[in-house]
This record gives structure tokens, sequence and C-alpha cells, in this order.
């Protein structure tokens, strides 16, 4: 892997969420995104979802580089708290190292919109694993660059989340999509990103139209052979939203891949 | 630290939990008496006292689900949806969701009596290779359902028992001492413990910038190291505040330990439960 990935298989996810990042000091990443139309939500902002997949990315990315030599990483839970729906951008994603474990590492990732004072926008805490990949963990040029901008996007506009991911309602309560390939990320099962717009998806779908302002995400499995369905149960209400409790499930898998405890609250 | 653990005088006898654990080790269950010392001027059980019971129910599971191998607490979250009140017991239903080769992940659903939600936990884990001090698996699974002796019981409400120090109540920043009673197996202040630190820095912090007597009805709790020495201080980062609800970072330090960073929690306090 070089240091401008412009074009490798499974980086669609990135390229689609338009993060940018620089490695400024020793393992503190800062990505950059611009807050496109095709990432907003019904409210105007940039979807929850996505933000979660900012902060995995850039989160994730800082972990990996935390874990080298010995190894690589792997998402294992994510939480993240939104504090402002309404966004100018650009996004800045800051990641710095809290802890390097013998087999975790922890990253705390913040989103501030540039474009409106800095604000801070989503606050979080990534948790992931160290393994070793088959071939090895992958080679760096540092101070890491990456740009995973979408190459020839000013010409065609990209489709909005729901429509990009192919997502479908399934009753009152769940939101399911296929495996796509563009979906997958670089080690062949659905993009973690993906994975949480699906439950803010369902979150959404199980309110009326709820705002994903809080989650809480374990990856339990991967997904590798779809369809991926999030379904989604309402706890209990109270004077911040509803707390829903969401399962993700590979159905032709049948095993549970995700739990997620999610705070939707009301967009009116 | 006592060399019997929990000594006679131990937060894990005084909150009188009782366990049952299924022999299969993939699940079991836990139940707290709620009484007046564990709850908010709002009635109902602090969300601390609720994650103290979490962390016990869970980390006894997950040691069985890892077994040979050993394990360290990675996170903990917790959801508060409905209020135990005085006179009731709250029963803790802890499940694996994953064992593997280097994390177990457990949910704890949290219940009343009339089998309503309460809320509902998360904790996770990492797989250690096993050393010699750590207890064994079986005597936590073959162990008395209680720790409870007769005479157990707080005698002081919660925060009163861990002396807290409110340092600046405005800023959230509170001095907790590290004393025996509130020590793990590890002789490091509990899990549940550390929760509680964090809510009642994080609940003061938001009621003085939204002017609501708000109380902490989720919480993130993410271990990075152990409070061995003390006091444990917080540090308050309000990040946003709505009518009715507000959210907060709170980072604990050991203060004795030069200021090591133990952990960082994000709490959400609202106007509380129904």
């Amino acid at each position: 892997m070089n240091e401008r990935e412009d074009s490798g298989a499974g980086r669609d996810v990135g390229r689609y969420m338009g993060v940018s990042m620089r490695e400024t000091d020793e393992l503190h990443l800062v990505g950059h995104a611009a807050v496109a139309t095709h990432l907003r939500g019904p409210g105007g902002g940039v979807r929850t979802g996505a933000l979660l997949t900012m902060l995995d990315n850039v989160g994730g990315l800082g972990g990996g580089l935390a874990a080298l030599p010995d190894g690589w990483v792997v998402s294992t839970n994510l939480t993240a708290r939104v504090v402002a729906l309404a966004h100018a951008g650009p996004l800045r994603i800051d990641s710095v190292l809290l802890r390097r474990g013998r087999n975790n590492v922890v990253t705390g990732v913040q989103i501030r919109d540039e474009g409106a004072r800095d604000t801070l926008v989503a606050s979080g805490v990534l948790t992931s694993a160290i393994l070793v990949p088959e071939n090895g963990p992958p080679q760096w040029s540092r101070p890491l660059v990456l740009d995973t901008a979408w190459q020839g996007a000013s010409t065609q506009p990209l489709p909005p989340i729901r429509e990009w991911l192919g997502a479908r309602t399934v009753g009152d309560d769940s939101v399911e999509i296929d495996l796509a390939a563009e979906l997958r990320n670089p080690w062949g099962i659905l993009h973690g990103g993906v994975v949480a717009t699906l439950v803010d998806l369902a979150a959404e779908h199980a309110t009326d139209g709820g705002w994903t302002t809080d989650v809480v995400l374990h990856f339990l499995a991967p997904n590798r052979v779809g369809p991926v369905r999030a379904s989604a149960r309402v706890l209990g209400r109270r004077s911040d939203g509803h707390v829903l409790r969401v399962e993700v499930r590979d159905v032709g898998a049948n095993r549970t891949t995700a739990l997620a405890i999610v705070t939707a609250a009301a967009t009116a | 630290m006592a060399a019997v653990y929990p000594p006679d005088r131990h937060l894990l006898r005084d909150l009188r939990f009782t366990f049952d654990h299924d022999a299969d080790g993939r699940r079991s269950r836990a139940w707290m008496p709620v009484v007046t010392e564990l709850c908010t001027d709002l009635g109902h059980a602090r969300a601390g006292a609720l994650a103290t019971l979490v962390d016990v129910i869970g980390g006894g599971l997950a040691a069985s689900a890892a077994a040979p191998g050993w394990i360290a607490t990675a996170d903990l979250t917790l959801h508060l949806v409905g209020a135990a009140r005085p006179g009731s017991t709250v029963e803790a239903r802890a499940e694996v969701l994953r064992a593997g080769r280097t994390t177990v992940v457990i949910e704890v659903a949290l219940v009343d009596e009339d089998d309503h939600d309460v809320g509902i936990a998360t904790m996770s884990f990492a797989v250690l290779p096993r050393r010699d001090t750590n207890p064994e698996v079986a005597l936590i699974r073959d162990s008395p359902p209680t720790m409870a002796a007769p005479d157990s019981r707080l005698a002081r409400p919660l925060l009163d028992e861990l002396g807290v120090d409110f340092v600046d109540r405005d800023r959230g920043i509170i001095d907790v001492p590290v004393i025996d009673w509130s020590l793990n197996s590890m002789g490091a202040i509990q899990g549940g413990v550390v929760a509680t630190v964090a809510e009642v820095a994080a609940e003061q912090a938001l009621r003085a910038a939204t002017g609501e007597p708000l109380v902490v009805t989720d919480l993130s709790v993410t271990y990075l190291g152990f409070g061995r020495v003390g006091p444990v201080r917080s540090d308050v980062d309000v990040l946003g505040t709505g009518a009715g609800h507000g959210s907060a970072r709170v980072e604990l330090v050991d203060a004795g330990a030069e200021n090591r960073r133990m952990t960082v929690v994000h709490a959400v306090a609202t106007r509380g439960l129904g």
C-alpha cells in the first residue's frame, strides 16, 4: 500500500465519504471532508452514519499506525456523541492515540466544523484489536498522506447514501442492504462505516425520522454473505429522544454481526 | 490492600448483590436491592450504582468466557430508560455476545421486578494470558450466591462512602480517594466506582451548564489505566446542551500517580426517568 491510495480495491467507501488524511505529528491524524450534498440527511446536515464512517476511517487508520510494526487493526467498537446536527463544512476529523495495549488500540476522535468557527460536531472513541494480516501489516510512507477523493466526481453527482447503499426497509423496524462489492473493505467484508450507517438508517426508520445523536456500536463478526439487516427495538423514551437496541445480522450467514445502542432525537 | 478480597467492609458486600450463573458459561444473572443511599436526588438509582452491578456480573461472565485466559475490562456502556426506585430490586441479565481470541463482548439487560426495561449495558474485554495471580474461574462460578454478610449495608449515601470531595461543582471537578472499600481484586479502584466518579462529575457540570436538575442516564466508559494511588480527579468538557438534556466528556486521572490518565467517559444527562 503506498501513500496515495486512489485506486485500491475496497476503497470505495472512503472515496464516497471524501475523507483525506494527513499525519501532522507522529500518530496524530487529521482528516478533512466536505459537507457534500450526497452525505446530507433529511435535516440538512451530514447524516450521522456518514459522521460515524469518518470517525471510523480516521480513528481506525490512526490506530493502525499505532499498531505497527507488530500488526494492523480491525475495529471492535465505536462510541460517539453527535452534538451539532447542522453543518457548514469543511469538517475536520482529529484522531489522537489514547492507549496502545498489547492487543488493542484506543483512539479518541473528534469532528469539528471549520466553516462554523470550529464548532464541535461529534466526539467519539474507537477501540481496535491488533491482528497480523496474512500478508503482514501494510507498509506506509510516513508521515502518512492519504487522499481518497473520488476521481471525476465533479462531472457526475454521487447518489445519496440510502440510494448508494441500496437500502430497503423491511417492516416497521428493519433496514436491509445487499453486500455489494463497492461496500466492502480491503479485506472483502462489509465496511465498518457501512454497518454504522445501516444502524443509523434503522434507528431513523424505527422512530419515524429520528436523528441519531448517540451510538455505541460493537462489531461482533464480519459480514461476508449478505443481505445484511439492521433491526431496531425501542427500549424507552427520554427527554433527549428514543433509546433503541439495534441488532445487525448477516442474513445469508445466519449470524449476528453487530450490536448497537442508539439514541435518536426527534427532528421537529 | 487487605489480604482477603473483598474485605469485611467493602462495596461489593454492602451493595448486597446476589448472583446466579448458568452452567454453560454463556449467561449469568445478578440482583441489586435499590436503597435510598444509592439514589440521586430525583429518587432513582444512580447510573454509577447500576454500572457497578453491570461491571461485577459482566466481569465474572467474561472471565468464564475467556478461560483459560484472563481478561482486562476495555469499556462499559450503560443507557437507562426506566427508574429503579428504593424498595425495588434490579435484575441484570448478562449474556456473552462474542468470545474470540482477543476480545469478549457482553450484553447486560437491566429489568425491574415486573420485567420492564430499566436499561441496557454492554462491556468489552481484552483477552490476556493467564497469570498465577489471577483468580480461578471455577472459584468465581462456584462462589456463594452473595458476598454480603448479614450486617452488610450502606451506612451512608454512596457518594459519602466513596469520600467524594467536590472541588469545583460548576466545572465538575471532584476528587475521590483510593480506599480499601472501593478497590477491585487487582488493588485499583473498582470499575463501577470509576463510572460513578465520572457520573457525578458530569452531573455537576451539566446541571451548572443547563440550570436544570439533570441526572446522568448514559455512560460510555473507556478504561485506559488503573487508579491505584489517588485521589482520582475529574476534568469535564461540556460537549453540548439542549432543552432537558446535555452531554459531556469526562477524563479521570490518578492525581497521585503524576496525573496518569485512567479513563475517558462520554456521559449524557436528561430530566430523569419515568
